[in-house]
């Protein structure tokens, strides 16, 4: 019996062993892999020979990039490292506007409507390639085809044609984009859109290398695969682990671009990144909160704006926020300038309208600024407006009122702080209520919220993303509110071809929501990072991405 | 014994089953969807989402896409990395996860061992008490406050180590310092307290009325009787550490797969969880089984089947 057991044992063990090792060299002997390791040798020995002439950048992108495939990784952890790949037509600058890229210039017809890009005949892929304007139409089909599933594809419904084949009632023949001749592609829009060639600039626009595509559907998965036309090449990728970034020779403006190399680590905790930076293995680094106190004022800290709003949601549907005097009330009593001073502590700008700082109107005047404050702090006529409000209601006692956040220790104190200058100023108890991300943002669409948390990040760069939120059928709205005045200036805006005007829409549009106020907003959001000395020139866009084309590390 | 495998092999598989199925209808009952974002979120986009990972099929219909993807073992892609499989997510993590798991657990059982053997021999001694603290200080310190604590001062303070990410040898020093320590202070009492008790016994007596020399007394009779209970936890230990833990692989910045068990649930990534729950299932159960045999090997007494062996 001994025996037999033991010799079961035995083979048990091999077994688990054998089936272990498998998985290991299923995951490391692919040919790929092995390549990647070898690669990554001669890498490190590349740095250690050839010494003090390879700057490499060292960064910290938090985490996987979603997806290298262009219209798949719609999220900055995917911007970061694509922006740095490839170019777009059009490549947003040092002042956050679209400058010329793959294009050289483009033409706009009168009414606004059609765009010619003439795309430069030095623009390469990182495989020799020309970038063809066929490339352009490649991607940007493929990215309104439904089969795609993109989840970006809404930014290329200005293209006329592209919601209906989005929608898959509309053919792929019938999306208005078309290469005129190998270098010069024609793009029609549904109505005039002034700031076409900065939506484009998101990644979402980004050429693909169609025969390369054609090939290997899966030409993005791998370093040895990935065909760009950007800054940078990438040369190694080891998945959740990091990635290095090599110059790339065949970009047009190489010559700008003084890096050699860049590493992205892939460090998920924020004091996990601290520590790195501290160990000089990262040279950027974002502040764990607990030391924001200590750190924020250093020198080595950079404060950008990035545009998005942290901002609360009042569910009019829901008693007692049906009254737009009780919403202005409580609007009204809380303290912007207090919460990001003693609350937030990040150095953000507090915010009194919707749209955030960094959008310039045609006579060169920004949006916020000139369109003013929308709401000031007033615990007088919140008091004053919590009564009238109340007549007219009739109500005695106000219903209770319940502020929903999602789990977080920052949010948390945001609410907490509200919570007291609600009882302070208007004398009202309200409840606190934390759930979990996904069923808060399914309630908060399903409107069962009465008060609560939201923020807005731009997924381009102008107002009317901001605004195109609270129109009666945007899936972003969640309040309940509708306003056909607010739906007609925004659609007004939106095919608008003289672009005064379509400000003037927009400031409008700002107005008559906070005349109702269906919303409050607290403050607009920064990136705060903490740079090493040698490091400069590290362009971090308001709508998110990162740009490293100017970078240089001494 | 054939039959008594066929007989575990037949029960693991209804485990999983059940699990799995547990599993698909609990993550569907929970609010929310993968595609819920903070961002602007296009009602058409979201309907091509859904079409493309089939949840816009009826929920019966799914759980029989699921059923299948479990027998085939493909689960098909991530919602939430929409260009790789579940398949290829776990492929590259379990190895990562697994490498720093046995190493864990080596550790974990040498110095455990020795540190619950060493206690019970000198029983209410000082190296007793020392051994004793050091365990419910390692069982009531919680890894995560010393993955900081050893990052900061061997890595940052003292510079001895790199302090974290996935290169070398020397980067799975302080994760495994890490991870060790709770286990093996659990192992070390579980030891002690079981040495003690067969050290009383009349067996033990007797192998030192023979005149047996005291360290095959100790090795040879007494903790082989003594690790029952280790051996008892090792399963569920085994395929704990071994499937990659959330906190310490975030920390130490370590590609394992301990992530995707919370980022799937949290994201609402179903592939991503039915995927992560069936692998660990799986695994546990199949350890569960290394123990159960392990049990006949070291205690002859106990049978792993009715009818008595020879």
């Amino acid at each position: 019996m001994k025996k037999w057991m033991m010799l079961l044992l035995t083979v048990l063990f091999a077994f688990t062993l054998a089936a272990c090792t498998a998985t290991d060299s299923s995951g490391d002997g692919d040919s790929d892999e092995t390549e990647t390791e070898s690669e990554d040798n001669s890498s490190e020995t590349n740095e250690e020979t050839s010494g003090d002439d390879v700057t490499t950048l060292n960064l910290n992108n938090g985490q996987n990039p979603t997806s290298l495939d262009p219209p798949k990784g719609f999220d900055s952890a995917s911007w970061n490292v694509l922006n740095n790949l490839m170019e777009g037509l059009t490549r947003l600058g040092k002042e956050h506007t679209p400058e010329a890229a793959t294009a050289e210039d483009w033409k706009v017809s009168e009414d606004g409507t059609v765009y010619t890009f003439m795309i430069r005949d030095n623009a390469k892929w990182s495989n020799g390639d020309d970038v063809t304007a066929g490339d352009f139409v490649y991607a940007w089909k493929r990215l309104l085809d439904p089969e795609t599933a993109s989840p970006a594809a809404f930014l290329g419904y200005f293209i006329k044609g592209g919601e209906a084949f989005n929608k898959g009632e509309g053919s792929k023949e019938d999306v208005m984009v078309e290469a005129v001749s190998e270098k010069e592609l024609k793009v029609t829009l549904e109505a005039p859109t002034g700031y076409f060639t900065h939506v484009i600039s998101n990644p979402a626009f980004f050429p693909i290398n169609e025969s390369v595509a054609t090939e290997n559907p899966e030409w993005f998965a791998e370093a040895d695969t990935f065909v760009g036309n950007g800054p940078f090449n990438l040369a190694e990728y080891n998945k959740d682990k990091d990635m290095l970034l090599k110059k790339n020779e065949n970009y047009w403006d190489a010559e700008t671009v003084t890096l050699d190399q860049v590493h992205f680590a892939m460090v998920d905790d924020t004091n996990t990144e601290y520590q790195l930076f501290e160990s000089g293995d990262l040279d950027v680094s974002e502040i764990p909160s607990e030391m924001s106190e200590e750190l924020i004022d250093s020198d080595a800290v950079s404060i950008t704006e990035q545009a998005g709003t942290y901002f609360y949601r009042f569910n009019v549907t829901e008693e007692p926020f049906q009254n737009e005097k009780i919403r202005k009330a409580f609007a009204l009593a809380v303290d912007q300038q207090e919460i990001v001073e003693f609350v937030t502590k990040n150095k953000e700008q507090p915010a009194y309208g919707f749209v955030s700082y960094g959008f310039q109107d045609p006579s060169g005047n920004d949006f916020r600024e000139q369109n003013g404050n929308m709401l000031e702090t007033d615990p007088e006529k919140a008091k004053q407006l919590l009564e009238e409000g109340m007549k007219e209601e009739g109500y005695d006692e106000l219903p209770e009122v319940t502020l929903t956040y999602n789990t977080s220790e920052s949010h948390k104190a945001i609410a907490e702080a509200l919570q007291q200058k609600f009882k302070t100023v208007l004398d009202v108890e309200i409840g606190l209520e934390n759930t979990e991300w996904n069923v808060f943002l399914q309630d908060q669409k399903d409107l069962k919220h009465q008060l609560s948390r939201s923020s807005f990040l731009a997924d381009y760069g102008d107002p009317i993303n901001f605004l195109e939120s609270f129109t009666s059928d945007s899936v972003m709205n969640r309040t309940g509110w509708s306003n056909d005045e607010y739906d007609q200036l925004i659609a007004d805006a939106k095919s608008e071809s003289n672009d005064e005007k379509r400000w003037e829409l927009m400031y409008e549009a700002e107005k008559v929501l906070f005349e109702e106020m269906p919303i409050f907003p607290v403050h607009f959001y920064n990136h705060v990072f903490l740079n090493k000395d040698n490091v400069s020139d590290i362009i971090r866009h308001p709508v998110g991405y990162l740009e490293l084309k100017w970078a240089s590390k001494e | 014994m054939i039959k008594y495998i066929v007989k575990r092999f037949f029960l693991m598989i209804l485990t999983i089953f059940i699990i799995a199925t547990l599993t698909f209808f609990l993550m569907n009952a929970i609010p929310g969807s993968p595609f819920n974002e903070e961002k602007t979120s296009n009602a058409v986009v979201q309907e091509n989402l859904e079409k493309h990972f089939n949840l816009d099929k009826p929920l019966p219909v799914q759980y029989v896409l699921y059923l299948k993807s479990i027998v085939t073992f493909d689960f098909g892609p991530s919602i939430k990395q929409p260009t790789e499989t579940v398949n290829s997510l776990l492929g590259r993590g379990f190895p990562i996860s697994a490498e720093l798991g046995i190493w864990t657990i080596l550790v974990a059982l040498i110095s455990g061992i020795t540190l619950g053997v060493v206690a019970a021999l000198r029983h209410n001694k000082l190296i007793d008490y020392t051994a004793m603290t050091i365990a419910v200080l390692g069982i009531s310190i919680p890894n995560f406050v010393l993955a900081t604590l050893v990052i900061q001062v061997i890595a940052v303070d003292l510079k001895l180590l790199p302090a974290a990410t996935w290169n070398s040898p020397q980067h799975m020093i302080l994760p495994i310092i890490a991870l060790a320590t709770g286990p093996m202070a659990i192992i070390a009492r579980l030891t002690r307290s079981s040495m003690l008790e067969t050290l009383t016994q009349d067996y033990i007596k007797t192998a030192r009325a023979k005149g047996l020399s005291p360290f095959k007394i100790v090795v040879k009779h007494a903790l082989r009787n003594a690790l029952m209970p280790v051996v008892t936890i090792l399963g569920t230990l085994l395929a704990g550490i071994l499937t990659g833990t959330f906190v310490i692989e975030k920390i130490f910045a370590i590609p394992g797969m301990g992530k995707y068990f919370v980022q799937g649930i949290n994201q609402r990534d179903y592939p991503v969880i039915m995927g992560t729950t069936v692998f660990y299932s799986t695994f546990l159960v199949l350890m569960l089984f290394l123990v159960d045999i392990m049990y006949g090997v070291l205690d002859p007494r106990i049978k792993l089947h009715k009818k008595g062996g020879e």
